[in-house]
Parts: structure tokens; sequence; C-alpha cells
């Protein structure tokens, strides 16, 4: 058996992979105190659904993989360790500039924000190295031994090392990085080459001291689970999902807990090229979104790989290690709508949350959110069966709708709820965009995978603006990334910053380094227990054209650049990459190369989703909901069927809704809808 | 049919419902974005790669900024005189796939360096919108290799001018234009490059117009583009109707370096607003005539900085587009140093020097005018940490370079609510420029930048602190290196506002290789040898509000990490500090 875990912010999802093949779906609160027994509570659910024990159920488990927001909300809530910098001297406001810009230019009030670490806990010490790994200056160790000084006498819990250049040329940091060992054996410490090996001293420096300052806090989480599971017989493999949405070792987290940052979200495209696979559509090009209460997460999948990045954020401080591209933003179901002095309406960011909650929960709440609106357009019934069997008021959501938006607009409340639906859903469209039409991906060659308790209210809506012709409802719609979580690769990221460009390039080295590359990631596959045949590598490097500073990741054609014939491919295969993203090639320039990354990766065996009977199935509507409908510009009275009932494959025309344990389908005019036999809903939309 | 918008257009059929307006102001700023996001990505020199020191906007047919343009305020303030530049200068005669370069202050444009293209976007034959894209390139074909030519004395001592030419037709360059840049113009290649990344950004707007005509109607679109201006309007009448009526004039200096102008170059301003007629006014009419230097403002920049400061002060609820900009009545003078200039006045610090200090000007008028609106100074002009540097590049086999660094750009002006923010820059940027990485300075050019700090008490004193100034220092590596920088603020320094105290002054040193300094003053053309360093020591952004009600919190913390010294502690704010606070309390302000 296997057994993967997501630790939200609100639920603790479990997903178990039996002997028999058969994945299954749970949920328990997440319990903030102590993570662990949120875990341990879901385990129990999971032991009385299999008639057994907590301790049986856990030595039958083999693998145990686990995403968790440990290391997310350290830094989010500002718990991580007390973290001092060492940095090079005359260079000590790396994170309090970080690399300037205003997110809004409009808003003169904005507050300039904190450094992750402040400038009285950063000490400079003597040295410089140049571009070239020249040393200009050698490393006062006097200088260092007094920032070590320092440091312990400000009470540092941990570490960050990060030196101007020492990707160049690592002797000065890893000088400072011995005299720590030395003088505090015990201090947690990060040493910026090592986290994250890029040009640009904020990025690095910025993912050291978050990697330095989650030391203690991870170290501690790990050994905390390790200990609870083991003492009720837990004796399999433990692994971690990582930013780049595989599984690893303990062993690479607490070498590197910077890899943990979304750890659990970063899952979610996996989850979603799955889904495709098993259904056989979209041709490994997936869109997938999740959306519940408060926020609404988007990730891709093209040609059944996932694209990574470098530029992944956490509370606007850059982590910079090879990630899944997860974004987030702060739409959901519980999305406040406004009205400006303009007359435009507005949806978000501002959320009602938990508390006071949507109008319609009765608990206070009088601002009109996007569940009022999907309550007062008909999308929702009024017993809400994915929260558990609340009773939702109707009325109260008229009111708050009337009153915020349609007495200001003259509109009347089933068009002012649809209207608060569309600007919610514009707010979703645009953060696909961001991360497809920016990118030169054209999202009409995508299916989406709607995940979350939300997902079938507004995907199709947003399918349709983005002209994407498919639309699939997962069964593990609840659990999305920790069906994910079970379903990843084993994978870690193993890379080294060596600048090269095509006009002098640097066989010699380059294939070196590919080859002490290749031989970490073997290494490490093996110590995974990933069979051979299981193994594979993906070579990349960062290139870009020559003056040029921002880099495009390119896969290598090949294992090495093996001659000048080799090169003009790598150079080509970048000239078409450029021209994709940006629509245009500048044939006549060099191509300059800064790093070199050799990804490992283990495939894990797949999941098998056993059919559906086809027997004792109805789709007699259990009931009618009047709803105003856009499209048609009229209210129509919209049947609704139950969704875990319909017969298998066949197809229900729009408007229809389709009420499921987990969520609800709006399956707008002009699509339409079916169960597969693996217990997905399909639905189609016209082109 | 759902309702209209409330309040629109009069006498006029309205013909986008409130769904549509939704969503195409949506598509309008996605298509931006992606332009931005192009042109970002594959630019060659600093300012553009790094720095972010261009802008991406849309305009109807009738010149209306369409949702919002996305970069430098100086840039985006007054986009229309772009394509109303095409309109005069070619009338009927531009067709689909033409492309136009205009990089002339008496053609509609900002300043000499910033490099502006503007598509004609047709939709089944009819020109429907302009997609522009205006960067600010490393090099123009000055006579010295700088993109500002603080003391040019007029046009001809300034870069190669494009007065609005057809540098594509039918989708490809026009090759006589092209060889003319690349003749004048240092560094071709990177000219060549940085030009493909605006054309990337213009054309991709322009094919995503077209996408979006196809799929709601170009006259849905149209619609909803007027539409928008209303609403922008809409939001522009309500913020001014709450506000008093009322009039106040102004005047600061600006650092001179002519002999007419001893104590400085006076900017004077008068804003009044008037609820009633909800309109407010800002006469520069005052103003001295043109002086023989490239600081004289442009109409665009004139334009520019009075409308973004007003709707600045207004709230940042109003769209800057041109339905706002009907508001704000701005009266300027031909022939005046801040207004229209005279041929063939110098205008190619137009963005920088004096236009700074004018941005900051109009901000202090509303602090004047009532308190808690509006902000203090921020910085004036580019400090010696932003020079345009030029010379030879032995690690690149000898290949001439030139480009424009940006570090150390902070001196953010206090404002009511906030200290200033620290890399705001100047009043013309307002923050929006990125700051480089050292290490991506000292990869493109040959020198090392030894230090890049914070200025210690060179924020003016108040209530709410001015942001401080930066200390940066060069030191020439291998190879001669030629500086140019434009600096100001040194013997007027950004003031403070309602009781706050100014800040620190900029000041260039030049050092030699035994520590002996050489003050360059404001204006510097130098080359600096191996061992030989520049030292820049930017002023800081000025005060807002008395010092005395200053939170002391806010005292202790920048006590405890360095930003003032206790002497400036005691002197501005009387206080004795305790001990600097034990290091455990820094701790909790993380």
């Amino acid at each position: 058996m296997h057994i993967a875990v997501d630790v939200g912010g609100t639920f603790t999802d479990l997903v178990v992979h039996r002997e028999d093949g058969q994945p299954r779906g749970y949920k328990s609160l997440t319990t903030p105190a102590d993570l662990t027994d949120g875990v341990l509570e879901g385990l129990r659910l999971v032991a009385d659904d299999h008639a057994c024990g907590l301790s049986e159920l856990l030595a039958r488990t083999k693998r145990f993989c686990f995403g968790t927001t440990t290391a997310t909300n350290a830094v989010l809530e500002d718990k991580a360790a007390r973290t001092v910098l060492i940095t090079t001297r005359g260079f000590r406001e790396t994170l309090l500039i970080r690399e300037g810009g205003r997110p809004d230019s409009y808003d003169m009030k904005a507050v300039f924000p904190k450094p992750y670490i402040p400038r009285s806990l950063t000490f400079e010490v003597t040295e410089r190295i140049a571009y070239d790994g020249r040393i200009i200056e050698p490393l006062d160790e006097g200088s260092v031994s007094e920032a070590i000084e320092g440091s312990r006498q400000a009470g540092a819990e941990a570490i960050a090392v990060s030196l101007l250049w020492s990707i160049a040329n690592a002797d000065h940091e890893r000088r400072v990085g011995e005299m720590i060992e030395q003088a505090l054996p015990d201090m947690p410490f990060s040493l910026s080459h090592r986290v994250n090996p890029c040009v640009r001293e904020y990025r690095r420096t910025s993912a050291t001291a978050l990697d330095a300052s989650l030391k203690p806090v991870v170290i501690e989480s790990i050994r905390r689970l390790e200990g609870r599971l083991a003492t009720h017989g837990f004796t399999g493999t433990l692994s971690y999902v990582t930013s780049n949405g595989g599984q690893t070792s303990t062993r690479e987290i607490l070498n590197k807990p910077v890899y943990l940052c979304f750890s659990g979200p970063s899952a979610a495209p996996e989850a979603g090229r799955r889904f495709s696979d098993i259904e056989s559509i979209g041709g490994g090009n997936v869109i997938t979104t999740d959306m519940g209460g408060t926020s609404f997460d988007v990730s891709i999948v093209t040609g059944g790989r996932i694209p990574m990045h470098r530029e992944g954020t956490i509370a606007g401080h850059v982590f910079g290690v090879p990630s899944v591209e997860v974004h987030t933003i702060g739409a959901g179901g519980g999305s406040i709508a406004r009205v400006d002095s303009g007359g435009l309406v507005h949806v978000g960011p501002e959320s009602a949350g938990a508390s006071p909650g949507p109008a319609c929960y009765g608990k206070g709440g009088v601002r009109p959110t996007v569940t009022d609106a999907n309550l007062v357009s008909g999308s929702l019934g009024e017993t809400l069966t994915a929260g558990g069997g609340v009773t939702l008021s109707r009325d109260l959501a008229r009111v708050a709708i009337r009153e915020h938006v349609g007495d200001p607009l003259g509109m009347s409340e089933s068009e002012a709820a649809a209207l608060i639906r569309v600007g919610c859903e514009q707010n979703m469209v645009v953060a696909i965009e961001d991360l497809t039409v920016k990118r030169g991906v054209d999202p009409r060659e995508y299916i989406m995978v709607a995940g979350g308790s939300a997902a079938g209210l507004h995907a199709v809506a947003i399918a349709r603006e983005l002209g994407i012709g498919t639309v699939l409802v997962p069964p593990m719609t609840g659990v999305l990334s920790a069906f994910g979580i079970l379903t990843g690769n084993v994978s870690f990221n193993f890379g080294e910053s060596l600048f090269t460009t095509s006009a002098r390039f640097d066989f010699e080295r380059v294939n070196m380094l590919l080859a002490s590359l290749e031989r970490d990631a073997h290494a490490y596959l093996e110590r995974m227990n990933i069979d051979e045949r299981d193994q594979r590598l993906l070579y990349t490097c960062e290139a870009r054209y020559a003056d040029q500073v921002w880099q495009l990741t390119l896969t290598l054609p090949d294992r090495r650049v093996a001659d000048a014939a080799a090169l003009d491919t790598l150079v080509e295969a970048f000239h078409c990459l450029h021209e994709t993203r940006y629509a245009v090639r500048s044939e006549t320039d060099p191509v300059e190369i800064t790093e070199w990354n050799v990804q490992a990766i283990g495939q894990l065996q797949d999941v098998d989703f056993p059919e559906l009977t086809p027997d004792g199935r109805v789709a007699t509507p259990i009931g009618r909901r009047r709803s105003f409908l856009r499209e048609l510009d009229t209210h129509v009275d919209v049947p609704v069927l139950q969704g875990e009932r319909l017969p298998l494959e066949q197809e229900f025309e729009g408007p229809v809704f389709i009420e499921d344990p987990l969520t609800t389908i709006v399956v707008n005019p002009g699509a339409r809808v079916r169960l597969s036999r693996f217990g997905s809903y399909i639905i189609d939309l016209d082109a | 049919m759902p309702a209209a918008v409330p309040g629109f257009s009069e006498g006029r059929t309205p013909s986008v419902d409130h769904f549509t307006m939704s969503i195409l102001l949506r598509r309008f700023e996605a298509i931006i974005r992606e332009m931005v996001n192009a042109l970002f990505r594959s630019g060659r020199s600093g300012v553009l790669n790094t720095a972010m020191d261009f802008s991406c906007s849309i305009t109807d047919a009738r010149f209306q900024s369409v949702s919002v343009a996305v970069g430098l305020p100086v840039h985006v303030g007054a986009i229309e005189l772009i394509p109303q530049a095409v309109a005069d200068r070619f009338g009927d005669a531009v067709a689909p796939g033409d492309c136009f370069a205009n990089n002339s202050g008496y053609h509609g444009n900002t300043h000499c360096a910033d490099f502006t293209l503007c598509v004609p976007v047709f939709f089944r034959g009819r020109l429907a919108f302009y997609t522009i894209a205006r960067a600010h390139f490393a090099d123009m074909g000055f006579p010295t290799p700088t993109t500002y030519g603080p003391n040019s004395a007029d046009v001809y001592q300034e870069g190669l001018i494009l007065p609005c030419v057809r540098i594509q037709t039918d989708y490809r360059d026009d090759p006589a234009v092209i060889d003319i840049c690349r003749a004048n113009i240092r560094s071709p290649d990177q000219f060549y490059g940085d030009y493909l990344a605006c054309l990337a950004a213009v054309r991709t707007g322009e094919r995503r117009i077209i996408e979006l005509c196809e799929k709601y109607g170009d006259d849905v679109i149209e619609a909803f583009a007027d539409e928008f201006q209303a609403y922008a309007e809409r939001m522009a009448i309500n913020a001014i109707g709450k506000l008093e009526k009322g009039s106040v004039t102004r005047t600061m200096h600006y650092d001179s370096e002519l002999e007419e102008y001893p104590d400085g170059i006076p900017v004077t301003a008068t804003l009044t607003v008037d609820p009633d007629a909800a309109m407010v006014e800002i006469d520069l009419t005052d103003n001295v005539d043109n002086v023989p230097l490239g600081i004289n403002l442009t109409e665009s920049t004139t334009l520019a900085c009075s409308r973004i400061s007003v709707l600045n002060a207004l709230g940042p609820d109003i769209p800057r587009s041109a339905g706002a900009f009907r508001r704000i009545n701005v009266r300027m003078r031909d022939g005046a140093v801040i207004g229209r200039p005279v041929h063939p006045t110098a205008t190619s610090a137009a963005t920088t020097n004096l236009c700074s200090a004018f941005a900051s000007h109009v901000h202090a008028l509303f602090a004047e005018y009532r308190e808690g609106m509006g902000s203090a100074y921020a910085g004036i002009g580019l400090p010696g940490s932003c020079p345009v540097v030029s010379g030879v590049d032995p690690a690149r086999g000898g290949r001439e370079f030139v480009n424009q660094i940006l570090i150390g750009h902070w001196s953010g002006p206090a404002v009511s609510g906030a200290d200033g923010w620290v890399t705001y820059g100047t009043g013309s940027s307002q923050g929006m420029l990125w700051q480089s990485s050292v290490e991506i300075v000292e990869q493109q050019q040959p020198l090392l930048v030894e230090r890049l700090a914070l200025r210690v008490d060179s924020g003016g004193a108040g209530e709410w602190q001015g942001g401080p100034g930066s200390e940066v220092v060069f030191r020439i590596d291998q190879s001669p290196v030629r500086f140019t920088i434009n600096a100001a603020g040194k013997q007027h320094p950004p003031p403070g506002v309602a009781g706050g105290k100014p800040a620190v002054g900029t000041v260039v040193l030049k050092e030699d290789g035994n520590h002996n300094t050489v003050d360059l003053g404001v204006s510097v053309d130098v080359t600096l040898n191996p061992g030989e360093r520049l030292l820049s020591y930017s002023s800081g952004g000025g005060g807002y509000g008395a010092p005395e009600k200053r939170d002391p919190e806010r005292i202790r913390h920048d006590l405890r990490e360095g930003w003032i010294s206790a002497a400036f502690a005691q002197e501005h704010y009387g206080v004795a500090p305790d001990e600097p606070d034990d290091l455990a309390g820094a701790r909790s302000d993380q």
C-alpha cells in the first residue's frame, strides 16, 4: 500500500493506493499546532475504512509521501529560525532592495516591504571575487571570525552565507562554511553556491536566507513525523514532495529545505497529467486549476512535461530553485464583490474568509461574495453537499447582492449575480493567461482539469473564454494535489553555473560538468532504489542571446555537446525557443549559457482506475433551478442531475447542473457533459 | 437586455453592457502585460532588460489611451501625442504592416533616448487602434556616449532624431532607416536587438487586438474604448468633487550651472481645484524661458508629469487614461522651460532632471493644499550610481560598449502614512524602474562595484521620514571607463513638505589611487583609469510632516537597523537614544 498526504491550510488530504490498484481519497482537519496530529487522525480514518488498526495499516504501507505547508507557512507566518546573513563587505542591503520596482505605481502610500533578514542581523566579511572567478581581495578570516562571533551573540539559530560571485569561485564561501562548522558545530547554515547557483546576488541570497531559516523548522518537523510514524510501526520509505513536484528522500530535504516551498500544490499538474492520460484526452497538454474558498491555483503541462521555472516567490521573497510554476490568485467562493463610484464591479481580492463568510452562511456577513452569486444565480442549491450538508440562505444572498451590486447598477438580482460570476471568472482567466499566453503557449491547444470544491462552478465558463475545448472534472477533484503526490515521480535537480558562449564554446569544461552532474544524478536515483529501467535524466541549460540578461531554460538535444555540429543543433534549438516565446529570433547573435542542470527522474508505477459499473444508473433530474443565463439573455429552469448516478458515457446537453458529493458542475448552454467509465466528468464545448 | 453602465454618454445608445465591460477591461490589461513581457525578456541593454525603462500602451483610433498603460509615469501620461504624430504626418497614407519610429521631442515624444514604435492596427481594412512601445535605448548617437545631454545647447548637440518615420512597411524593415540608425548609434547590434524587442511588443499587441476584434466584433471593442474613458472620467469627477475649492502657488529651485540663475532655476506651478466643475488645473505659464541645456521639458513630459502627479493625489482607483485626463487642465506656455519647447531647444534630459523636480513639485503642491495629500520631494536627476558608461571591454575581445547602469536609485519621498519607498528613484519613474544586480553590472562592463549601501542620515526627517539615499563605489578594473552622469539635487536637495525636513544632497566624487578626492559637480563626463574610483552619494527623499510627531517606535527601528545615527535622532527628533536596542528586538520587526 502507498499513502500520499497533502497537508493544506484547512484540510489534510490523503490518497491511499491499495494493493488492488484502486486509489481512494480521505480528508481530515489540519492541526496547525502539530501537523502530525492531523496526519495521524487522517490515517485513523483510512485504517477504519480498511477495518484494521493504525499499526496494521502502517505496517502494510511501503511508501509514504508527504506534501507539506511546513516551509511555506513558516515563511508566511514569520516562524522560521532567527537567521543571520553573512555577505561580502559593502553589500549589506541586498535583501532590503531586492530588485527594485513597485507592485502598484498608483498607490503612493504603499509601505516598503521589510527584508527577510534585517540589516541588524547582517554581517559583512572582507573578501572579493570578480565575475571571472579571480580573487580581487582574499578572504580576511579575522572578519569571518568576527561575523561568526557576532552571529552567536545575536542569538542566531541559523546562518546564511552569500558572497558575491561565489558561483564563479566558491572558495571563500566554502571556507566561511568550514569556519562556522568549527566555531559553532551545531549551527545549521547554507551556502549560496550550493542552494541556488544562479547569477544575480539577490536571487541567490534570498534563496539561501530562506533555506537557512527553514533548516531548524524542517529538521524538527521531519524528525517528529518520522518518530511518530515509526512508533506506529511504519518501516517503509518516507519521502517529501518538493517545489519541482517530484518526491525525494528526507536526506535531500534536510540539506536543502528550500525545496519544500510549495510542496503540495506543486503536485497538482502531475494529477492533471494523470487524469488526462487515464481518459486519453488532451494529448499531454493540460491546464490544471484548483479552486477552493479563498484561492485559485493554476499550473500547466505541455506535451506531457511539466515546465519548471526559477522565479518562484514566497511572501515576496524569491526562492529560486527549479520549481513547478503554480500561479495563485486570491479568488474563490469567499471573494467579495463591490461597485466603485464609476460604476464598475470588482470581485476580490478581498475575501469574506471563513468568518463571517459569504452572506448566505448567515454568520453575519453582509457583503456579497462569489458563493452568494452562485446561490442566487441557481448554480448552487441551498443545501451544499460539498460542504457537509450546510444549508445556505438564498434570501440573505439576495439582499447582499441587491444592496451592493444590483441597486447601484440598476440591475436585477439575478443579473447582478451573473455579473459577479463573470468578474470572478475574468480574474481566473487572467491567471491562466499569465501562465500560458504570456509564455507563448496557446490555451486553445489544451484541456482543462478542474480541481477543488468550487471547480465545477466556473470551469466551463473559463474554458469558453479561453477557447479551451474540453474540461475534465476528475473523481479525485477534492484531493487533487494528494493524488498528484501519490502518482508523482521521484525527482531532484543537480545544477552548477558555468558561463560559456557559442562564439567560443568551452566543450571540455561543459562536457566534464555534464558528466559530473550525471554521476550525481545517477547516484541519487540508486540511493532512492529506482530500478535502472525506470531512471530518466533530463538535461537542460539556461541560455540567452549575448547582452540579454534573462535566460530561457533550454532542453539539451543530447547528453553532451560533443562537437561543432552538436553545438549548431543546440543553438538552433535556442533560436526556436526564443521565437516561440518572444516572436523574434536573432540568427547572427552568439548564444550565451550560464548554467547547466540535470534533473534526475525515477518513474514510479502507474495507478489504474477501475471502471465504474454501468448498472442501476438513471438520468432523471432530481430538480430544477431557475437561473439567469447570460448567453441566452434570459431566465431558464435548468435541470439538476445527480452526478454519481449518471449513465456512463452518455452525453447531456447544457444548460444543466450536475450535483456531485464533491462539487457542483455548471454546464453552460452549448456544452455537453458525460460521466466517463473511469469516473471523470468530461465537458465538451463547441469551438 | 442587461442594463448599461449608468451615467454614460447621454444621447447615444450604450452598446456595451456591464458583462462586456468586465471582460474587455481584463482583455486589454492582459494584452498590455503580454507586450511588456515580450519587450522585457528579449531586450538587450540593461535599461530594458533589467531596469524596465520602457512602457507599452494602446490607444484607439482617436488617440485615447485604452485601458491602462504599463510603465513609467513620465512615459505613459501623454501617449496620445505619438499616434497623433502619425496621423498628422501621414494622414490616410497608413496601411497594415506599417510601423513608425519616433524619438523627437518636437513630434510628441518624451526625449531623444526614448525610442518609440507605433503600429496602426487595422481590422477589416479600417484603422481601429494603435499599439505603442516606448523604450529607453542605451545609445542614440549623441556626440558623447550618453543618452542625456544635460548641457546640450540645442538639438544639434543631441542624438539622431527620427521625427516619426516609417520603419516598417508590410511587416518588413525599411533598410534605409535601419542603416541610418546603425550608422549613427554606438553598439549597432545592441540597438538592433533592442529594436526587435520593441517590435515584438507592438506586433504582439497588434495580433492580440485583431483576435479580440474577431471574437467580440470591432464595433463592440470600440464602444468599449469609449465606455472605458467615460468610466475613468466619472471616477475622476467623483474624486475631485470631494475636495474643497482652493488654489496654491509654489516655487522651488533646481540646481543651475548657468550664470543667469546663480540661485537655481525656479520651478513654479499653481494648483487650482474646482470641485464644482470637477476640474483640476495646473498652471505652468509663470515658468522661465527655455534654457540652453538639455533639461527643458517637452510637451509630452510636461503633460505626463502634471496628469500623473494629479491622479496620484486623487487616489489609486482612478485609471490613468484619457477619460481621467479630461478633468485635468494643464496650462503651459510655448518657449518655457516647463512647457512646450521652441525648436531648436535641447530636450534630451527632459525625463530626468528638471522633469523629476517638477513631478515632485506637483505632489508637493497637493501637500500644501491639504495635509495628508501629495508627497514630499523625491530624488532629483539621476545619481552618480546611474551613469552611462562606455569604453572598450578587453574581456570581450576589445568590443566597444555603452550602457546605462541603474543601481542605488533610491531617494523615496515621504507621504502621509508611510516613510519613503526605498527604491523610488524620482518623480518621473516613481519606483517603477528595477535596480540592476551588481553581478549583472560587472558581467556587462569592465568595472567593479565595491559598495552598494544605504547612506545613513540622508532621508529628510519628519513625521514620515524620507527614504535613504545610496552610497555606491565603482572601481575601474583593467581598462578605462568613461562615465557620463546627469545628477542634480546638490545645491537644492529634495525639500520636505508640511513641516518635514529636506534630504541630504547629492555628491559625486572621483578618487585617485591615493585616496585623493575631487568633487565632480552634477553634470559629469569623466574617464577613469584602472585603480581610480567613482564615489556616488545620492540624496535621500524629503520628509513629510513635523518631526516631533514621529512615532518613537519608528525612531527606535531606524536606530537599531542603522538607518539613522544617534546624532540625527537627537538633532531632529530630540531623542536621547537608549543604548541601541539589544539585537533581540530586531526579530519582532521582521
